[in-house]
């Protein structure tokens, strides 16, 4: 299992930016990158590189979802460079042509995803949950006046960050115990190592939504309310649940 | 269900569709085949209706984007298309169809919202995201052969957790009477 991106403790400058101006930096600079190319590229990689230093969360931390990734990435490249044309090939293999137009393209795909996802991890390593809720809030409160829920959004941004490292918790323990019971699942062939997984799934859910019932209990308890408006799932008489 | 409930299932379900995929993602290619991330959208709307379903829908792939970077940025606005979709569907059916049987209701609910999100993502390919370049067979061999180990889990399990949290007394029941 991969490990969950997280806050990281620092009082670096990029610390100290405020969140919604780290979102709206993030959402700028994923465009930017979605639409670079060549020069454009390695100038957005030197502009990461300069934010990790920045940061002072340390290389390994800021570039750990992009080591993630790698077999993901050269699947990318490997596709690319082998299967989009056929034109001045260097290398044929049957139906597969290695050119240096695909071997291009495939490096300037992967080069875009990796730069998103590391600019993703460094907002969430140097973001507290709170911040970012609070920057969601912020960023999208000029939709307020259109009629946007901007509350409930970002409510419901704010406790899925911070819920996430809570399961991610709950279902390594349960995959433990699962081993603790019946032996190493991850030494198995691939479909018993996935059936292992998927007999998981009711504990997790049901644990995840005893948790959901606690913090709505206690948020309902200390007065937190929304507009009331209905959507649930009618009972046979046709009123809401 | 009150209005803060809802939100609160709608995000600890966006939370399991970033968990999940990360845990099966220690098996090679899990994603496009085992669809772990469907799971907590589809289950959401049976459970908390359209809205909240499509919620969760958004906010998973987008944050599991921004947190792990799976799914790859490339392919995030169709898959958000899907999700939302399903969520949408499957809360949408859950609310109106009401056959007298729970798990009835549940998988009428569930293969519709299936089989709208795999429209809507096809429709959604061929006009706005590859316009030209998406055939019927990429759209049949993405939706109905690669991810047929997806379906069939879904299948085989959204219904009974929906039924063991209404067993449970997590979700309000379908038919309180019975």
């Amino acid at each position: 299992m991969r490990a969950a991106a997280g806050y990281v403790w620092g009082d670096s400058p990029l610390h100290r930016t405020p969140a919604s101006a780290k979102l709206a930096a993030l959402l700028a600079l994923s465009l930017a990158v979605a639409l670079a190319e060549g020069p454009a590229l390695a100038a957005a990689l030197l502009v990461l590189l300069a934010l990790v230093a920045l940061s002072r969360v340390g290389w390994r931390r800021a570039l750990a979802p992009v080591w993630g990734m790698r077999w993901f990435l050269l699947l990318v490249v490997a596709m690319n460079a082998l299967l989009l044309s056929r034109e001045g090939a260097l290398l044929e293999l049957g139906p597969l042509a290695l050119t240096p137009r695909g071997l291009a393209q495939g490096l300037t795909v992967a080069t875009r995803v990796a730069l998103v996802a590391a600019l993703g991890a460094l907002l969430t390593a140097t973001t507290r949950p709170q911040e970012l809720v609070e920057g969601v809030r912020r960023l999208l409160s000029p939709l307020a006046r259109l009629g946007v829920p901007v509350e409930p959004a970002a409510l419901a941004v704010g406790v899925t960050v911070q819920f996430v490292p809570t399961l991610l918790r709950e279902s390594r323990q349960l995959i433990w115990a699962q081993r603790l019971r019946c032996g190493d699942v991850a030494s198995r062939g691939i479909m018993r190592r996935a059936v292992s997984y998927v007999r998981l799934l009711v504990p997790i859910f049901v644990s995840a939504f005893r948790r959901a019932d606690e913090l709505s209990a206690a948020m309902e308890a200390r007065g937190y309310r929304l507009s009331d408006t209905p959507t649930g799932p009618r009972t046979r008489e046709g009123r809401r649940a | 269900m009150s209005q803060v409930k809802r939100i609160v299932v709608a995000a600890v379900c966006a939370a399991l569709g970033i968990v999940l995929p990360m845990a099966f993602h220690a098996i090679p290619n899990a994603g496009a085949v085992w669809l772990p991330m469907h799971i907590p959208v589809m289950i959401c709307g049976l459970v908390a209706g359209p809205v909240s379903g499509a919620v969760t829908g958004l906010l998973a792939p987008v944050l599991s984007s921004l947190l792990t970077g799976m799914p790859a940025t490339g392919m995030l606005p169709q898959m958000a298309v899907e999700l939302v979709v399903y969520g949408l569907v499957s809360g949408a059916l859950s609310e109106h169809v009401r056959t007298g049987a729970t798990s009835r209701d549940l998988y009428v609910s569930l293969v519709g919202a299936m089989l709208a999100g795999r429209a809507v993502r096809g429709v959604a390919s061929a006009l706005i995201f590859s316009p030209g370049a998406y055939t019927l067979e990429a759209w049949v061999t993405t939706s109905f052969v690669t991810s047929i180990t997806g379906i069939v889990l879904q299948l085989a399990v959204v219904v009974p957790i929906v039924v063991s949290l209404e067993r449970a007394g997590l979700v309000p029941p379908r038919y309180p009477q019975q």
